[in-house]
């Protein structure tokens, strides 16, 4: 496996030295060219040598909001004097911690809550060549009201489906339930698993997303932490529904902490026989293994998340064939959230009624969400589906810090674009979010104080975007760049009405030709957060744009005017 | 396509609003092209996989976005919309992103007005792109002879890869990057000339804009003459050395190949004259010989009566024996064989390859070929030259052919290994290896482990020691000169850099042979060491010159590189030219001294070699005879052919040309000889004939001076004047 061979040399240098690569190029007899297309792909693989102190200060949405500008520019300053061979600060995208924000990747530990006197500290160590744990923030397990189980009679629907083997059964209450994918995109699950219960053949796999990495989601994190059982009954099912024998858990790279916990799992799994040949002394088989990402936003989408298990770049396929049809090495493939295969096992062991009444409002279920952002308590909530925004916000995550007001809130991260604070009664619903003009999503509720630049946020947002698309089509590749360009000369303001009007339509032609040809959901969604703040917040874009005038005071500050503060967000 | 027929399963769609029939599988794309709605595309070609990326050709299929018709087959009952605003605005937006970043017109557009994306843009109406234009170049790529790469016109439209890869099958293109900086990239993102790229020219032909261009060659056409045949490229096609090569690139290079007859007797090339091409002889026999004298320049005379009887003539190393001479028994030459010493003539036959260095590097013809019998020959010029080497089974044969009869030769001509055994060097026949490297390439690399020990075939290699401030050139090696040693018999490691300086070729022994060699044979490893201390040596006093004296103006001019400078006292001096015409005199009438030169402070440093820092006048010689000595003064061998290129190349003008009478075989008239005028290189002796250089003794002001720059100037440097 090509990606295990370029860890292996990582691991010995520190990084990827040519004649290394020209070696491993020869003993497994693949091409150059194939070599450095994935290396100079992942951000996990370096093809120079590391600085001793490598400082990637995390730019999206969470800690944006928490400082991570300010922080790096410190981290900068500080660092100036000093020989700049010891030590590189970059922007990295999300980690995943957005609920400890701001974080700070050092040769790649995880720091969170991170100042700039803890973060040189951490740095300065990693210079003399200390080591440096990364800190692990999940102590304990929670117990949560999904888990249907005791601690000691687990894997109870797996049990009792290796006597019955009523697969039909099985896909009935997942559709009596109306369970829908928790990634995202909340196609029923019932309907992909049938569909791939159906493809002929019996190579067929189940694939685990647990690559969450859109700013504010954190949900899989916790869920794989306290609740990994559920997630791994929840792909013995799939396999056994769908006759696929081998399942892949598909993690990204951040979460050490959770691939451990994981890899305890399935070992006493495989110890208990819940997995293996013969699961539970049945003539049915499911082996499942964990695959850790290397990196990057675009292996979320689950045709490129495919194409980086084969070994190659993570480029989203075009679709039709579905992953269902044509998946892991064109074989008919079940692709499902972690969420949602934890979800599997709640509805089987507790029956469709029990779902059903956990919802409010006539949604279903429960539903974990990450709230970061100006929280007084940012974390990871399990809450009733259906519950209205507000309540999420301002309950479960103790309101906005600092006796602030609420100014706007992201109900799923950049992809689900901005609402303004006098929608936060909307329920998280599918639908309800849906008819808001916005999106259910993963669940990464971003939230905005009234100190808040909304320009900035759209720019932080597309940033995003331009830095984590792929590159394979026109439109994201070089769409999402020139937005990006376009909003960069919005902050600048100084623009005529006519200007202003022109540039007005060139973003909407722009949105239009993203979203329409695109070939993944990451080059469709550019637009979002676009639109949204164009349709809530269009008199501070206009105030910006025509007057110079930020509300915040972020854009056209002195400090920002004669670049000693540079807004992460409004870099190029 | 059979399969379709057989099948014979029909679906029916709706195509605008016209019902058609299209066989089952058929690609939306191609159902609309087979009924006359053809759709705009950048990054699909019939004859490759379809990848769907450019999105140019979207269509309505009434989903929730548009679909890419090059990757999308017909369903039965599918309503396919081409032509809506929607669609048409939907790719108008996408040319438009395209155009802004494309450096309008491309190479493509400029040569023959058909970009792909220019044309495109220009029919749905992009005029001037509204988005900014891109920043960032990604930059241009010049390093392939064959193939010119702009990066900034690439559109990632996938085309060449797929053509490298499905087409071709020589897996050498691929993506590099990621999102707005991704590219396309050679191997490990190499320049394409130093990839393992091998010019068959199918990216360029797949490619729809300028971001892969054919070069073209200067004097693209080789004269036709009675006696040449051009080629179709279908004919070319044939030879097993255009195997794989793209027809399409073929044709454009057309007139950069012949084919050539030469009649017995006549001249095929003369020695130190230009070209550009090489030859490939496919029948008959052809000499290859020198007719320049064998000898160098030799100025004798004076004494007492100083420059009264200064006479230059011609000596052979036998008669007059020079301080640190090679006694090299062979001449390097440009082709697949050195000539001896005593008898520089040999034969070329069919297979031979001559002229590459003139070929690939411009330099002069370093011997003059004459058919023998009638000669049939390829001439070619670079290009060809270029894709010729790089097909694995003519790399092959010229392999085998250096194997077989030159690689012995050309190490018994180096004294040192005069002691080999001939089974020893049978089986370094076997295990040596011929490397190519393109210009700026690193053979090996100071501090790297040493693994192989290198001899110069082809072109010129510098050797360099980076320090603290800067690199030290410490030598240039030519054909026939080694490099490697010094690693492998010390420390295993490099201590120094050596870059090809053009196009090298080396002839590489891998670190086990030579181990073995300098094991078995005590001879070959006392000189190489005595050589490697030696170099060693002069390497480490010249490295302590450099980091003892303050870079500064002194430094940069070269001037602390001369043990022995002439300068003139501008003050002093009033331009009375006395010490011209003193050269002159005591350098039979050809002064060796031109009264210009660099100016340090008051002073003019006149012409005499300063035994560089960089002796660019070692880089190019056809036969390598001009060398330097231990003492790096530099030293014009026997087998000059007085082609004039150091002269030129000396950026002090201190190598000059000495013209002698000489009788020669005529070679238009066999077994004749004639008398000719044939020159030879000389520098600046410092009158070491004399006890003071006539220029410096006639000087009537007291102007000209022979210094020792470092103790001269010391006082200066010492004192921070300028």
């Amino acid at each position: 496996m090509i990606f295990d061979d370029l860890r292996t040399i990582q691991l010995r240098y520190g990084f990827l030295p040519k004649a290394d690569l020209e070696g491993l190029s020869q003993r497994t007899n693949t091409p150059l060219y194939q070599i450095h297309s994935v290396a100079s792909f992942y951000p996990h693989f370096q093809l120079t040598p590391p600085p001793k102190a490598d400082i990637r200060v995390c730019a999206d949405m969470s800690c944006h909001l928490n400082g991570a500008c300010e922080l790096r520019a410190e981290l900068e300053t500080r660092f100036a004097k000093n020989g700049s061979d010891d030590v590189l600060i970059r922007e990295v995208s999300c980690l995943g911690r957005c609920d400890h924000a701001p974080a700070v990747s050092i040769n790649d530990e995880i720091f969170t809550k991170v100042t700039a006197a803890s973060a040189e500290r951490i740095a300065r160590s990693a210079i003399a060549g200390e080591e440096i744990p990364e800190p692990h923030l999940e102590h304990g397990r929670v117990q949560c009201a999904s888990d249907p189980y005791d601690e000691n009679a687990r894997y109870g629907v797996v049990r009792k489906l290796a006597e019955t083997k009523n697969w039909d059964g099985v896909l009935a209450e997942l559709k009596a339930a109306e369970l829908r994918g928790m990634g995202g995109a909340g196609f029923p699950t019932s309907m992909k698993w049938d569909l791939v219960r159906k493809q002929p053949g019996t190579e067929k796999y189940i694939v685990c997303n647990a690559d969450e990495s859109e700013p504010g989601t954190i949900k899989d994190r916790f869920i794989m932490t306290h609740l990994p059982h559920l997630v791994i009954e929840g792909m013995i099912v799939a396999g056994l529904v769908t006759g696929a024998k081998r399942g892949i858990l598909y993690i990204r790279h951040e979460y050490h902490l959770q691939e451990e916990i994981l890899g305890e799992e399935l070992r006493r799994c495989y110890h208990g026989g819940i997995l293996g040949k013969n699961i539970l002394g049945s003539d049915l088989i499911f082996d499942l293994e964990i695959f850790v990402s290397p990196g990057g936003y675009i292996c979320g989408e689950e045709s490129a998340l495919i194409e980086a298990i084969e070994g190659k770049r993570a480029e989203p396929r075009n679709k039709p064939p579905f992953p269902g049809q044509a998946g892991l090495w064109q074989k008919p493939t079940v692709i499902n959230n972690v969420e949602t295969f934890a979800n599997v096992p709640q509805i089987l062991a507790r029956g469709v009624e029990w779902f059903k009444t956990q919802g409010q409002a006539g949604s279903r279920g429960l539903k974990f969400v990450g709230v970061s952002g100006h929280v007084t308590r940012p974390g990871i909530f399990e809450v009733p589906m259906g519950t209205p925004m507000r309540e999420v916000i301002f309950r479960h995550a103790g309101g906005i810090r600092g006796g602030r007001q609420l100014k706007a809130f992201a109900p799923s991260g950049p992809s689900s674009g901005y609402l303004p604070a006098s929608m936060v009664d909307v329920r998280l619903d599918f639908k309800a979010l849906a008819d808001a003009g916005s999106m259910l999503g993963s669940g990464a509720i971003v939230v905005c104080d009234d100190t808040t630049c909304m320009l900035d946020m759209t720019l932080n947002a597309v940033r995003f975007y331009r830095n984590e698309s792929c590159g394979k089509c026109v439109p994201c590749r070089v769409g999402s760049q020139k937005m990006t360009e376009l909003l960069v000369r919005w902050t600048h303001g100084g623009l005529t009405e006519k200007q202003y009007r022109a540039d007005l339509g060139l973003v909407e032609e722009l949105c239009a030709a993203m979203s329409l040809t695109s070939i993944c959901g990451l080059g469709q969604i550019v637009p979002a957060p676009v639109q949204s703040v164009l349709k809530h917040f269009r008199e501070e874009m206009d105030a910006h744009v025509l007057k110079g005038l930020c509300p915040s005071g972020i854009c056209f500050s002195a400090s920002a005017r004669a670049g000693e503060v540079q807004r992460v967000g409004i870099r190029p | 396509m059979s399969t379709i027929t057989q099948s014979m399963d029909f679906v029916e769609i709706t195509l605008d609003g016209r019902a058609i029939r299209v066989p089952e599988g058929t690609s939306v794309f191609d159902a609309a092209r087979m009924n006359g709605t053809p759709i705009p595309t950048l990054c699909h070609l019939q004859n490759e996989t379809p990848v769907g990326v450019c999105r140019l050709c979207v269509v309505d299929t009434g989903g929730r976005v548009l679909t890419a018709s090059c990757v999308r087959p017909v369903e039965a009952g599918m309503k396919v919309v081409t032509n809506s605003d929607k669609v048409l605005n939907a790719r108008k937006t996408v040319l438009e992103l395209l155009m802004a970043d494309h450096p309008s017109p491309c190479a493509r557009q400029e040569k023959s007005g058909d970009c792909e994306l220019e044309t495109l843009a220009k029919a749905a109406g992009v005029a001037q792109p509204r988005f900014a234009k891109r920043t960032l170049s990604r930059g241009k790529d010049d390093s392939s002879l064959a193939i010119a790469v702009d990066h900034d016109a690439c559109i990632l439209c996938d085309r060449c890869i797929r053509g490298c890869d499905e087409i071709k099958n020589n897996f050498v293109l691929g993506r590099m990057g990621k999102g707005y900086s991704a590219g396309i990239a050679f191997d490990l993102n190499a320049p394409m000339g130093d990839s393992t790229c091998i010019s068959c020219g199918e990216c360029m032909v797949s490619c729809p804009t300028g971001a892969l261009t054919n070069k073209t060659v200067l004097g693209t056409s080789i004269a036709a003459g009675k006696d040449t045949q051009g080629f179709e490229a279908e004919e070319l096609l044939q030879l097993p050395v255009f195997k794989g090569v793209s027809g399409t690139f073929l044709e454009l290079n057309r007139g950069a190949i012949v084919k050539r007859r030469f009649r017995a007797g006549e001249i095929i090339c003369r020695e130190g004259e230009f070209g550009s091409t090489a030859f490939y002889v496919l029948e008959g026999k052809a000499r290859v010989s020198l007719s320049a004298p064998i000898a160098h320049v030799k100025t004798e005379g004076g004494g007492k009566g100083l420059f009264k009887k200064l006479t230059s003539s011609l000596a052979a190393r036998d008669t007059d024996v020079r301080d640190g001479e090679a006694r090299d028994k062979t001449i390097p030459i440009d082709a697949s064989v050195d000539l001896a010493y005593g008898n520089p003539v040999a034969e070329l036959g069919p297979g031979d390859l001559f002229g590459e260095m003139t070929c690939m590097n411009f330099y002069p013809r370093s011997a003059t070929v004459i058919a023998e019998t009638d000669v049939v020959a390829f001439e070619m010029l670079r290009n060809v030259l270029d894709i010729m080497m790089k097909n694995k089974s003519f790399r092959a044969q010229i392999d085998q052919n250096y194997r077989r009869r030159a690689l012995e030769n050309h190490l018994r001509g180096v004294p040192m290994f005069a002691d080999l055994s001939p089974d020893f060097i049978e089986h370094l026949k076997g295990s040596v290896e011929l490397r190519r490297y393109a210009p700026g390439q690193v053979i090996a690399q100071q501090g790297d482990t040493a693994r192989s020990f290198y001899l110069v075939r082809i072109g010129f290699v510098k050797v360099s020691e980076t320090y603290p401030g800067g690199e030290l050139v410490l030598a240039y090696l030519s054909r026939g000169d080694y490099f490697g040693e010094i690693g492998l018999l010390g420390g295993g490691v490099r201590t120094a850099s050596c870059t090809a300086l053009d196009h090298v070729e080396v002839v590489r022994i891998p670190g086990d042979d030579f181990r073995e060699m300098v094991e078995r044979f005590p001879s070959v490893r006392q000189g190489l060491e005595a050589v490697a201390a030696e170099r060693q040596a002069a390497n480490q006093q010249r490295m302590q010159t450099v980091q003892s004296v303050p870079i500064d103006q002194f430094l940069s001019q070269g001037l602390m590189e001369a043990q022995s400078l002439l300068i003139l006292d501008l003050q002093n001096c009033t331009r009375c030219d006395a010490c011209v015409n003193a050269c002159a005199d005591a350098h039979d009438g050809i002064t060796r001294l031109v009264r210009e030169g660099l100016r340090f402070d008051q002073f003019l440093v006149a012409t005499s070699c300063r035994q560089c820092r960089d002796p660019l006048c070692m880089v190019g010689c056809p036969v390598g005879s001009i060398r330097r000595r231990n003492s790096l003064e530099v030293i014009i061998e026997d087998w000059c052919i007085g082609c004039g290129l150091c002269a030129r190349n000396c950026p002090y003008g201190n190598i000059n040309l000495h013209p002698f009478e000489v009788m020669v075989e005529d070679l238009e008239r066999p077994g004749r000889k004639k008398a000719v005028v044939k020159q030879k290189a000389t520098s600046c002796d410092l009158c070491t004939h004399l006890k003071e250089p006539s220029c410096v003794y006639a000087c009537p002001h007291d102007a000209a001076h022979r210094v020792d720059p470092r103790t001269f100037f010391s006082e200066m440097l010492g004192g921070g004047t300028k």
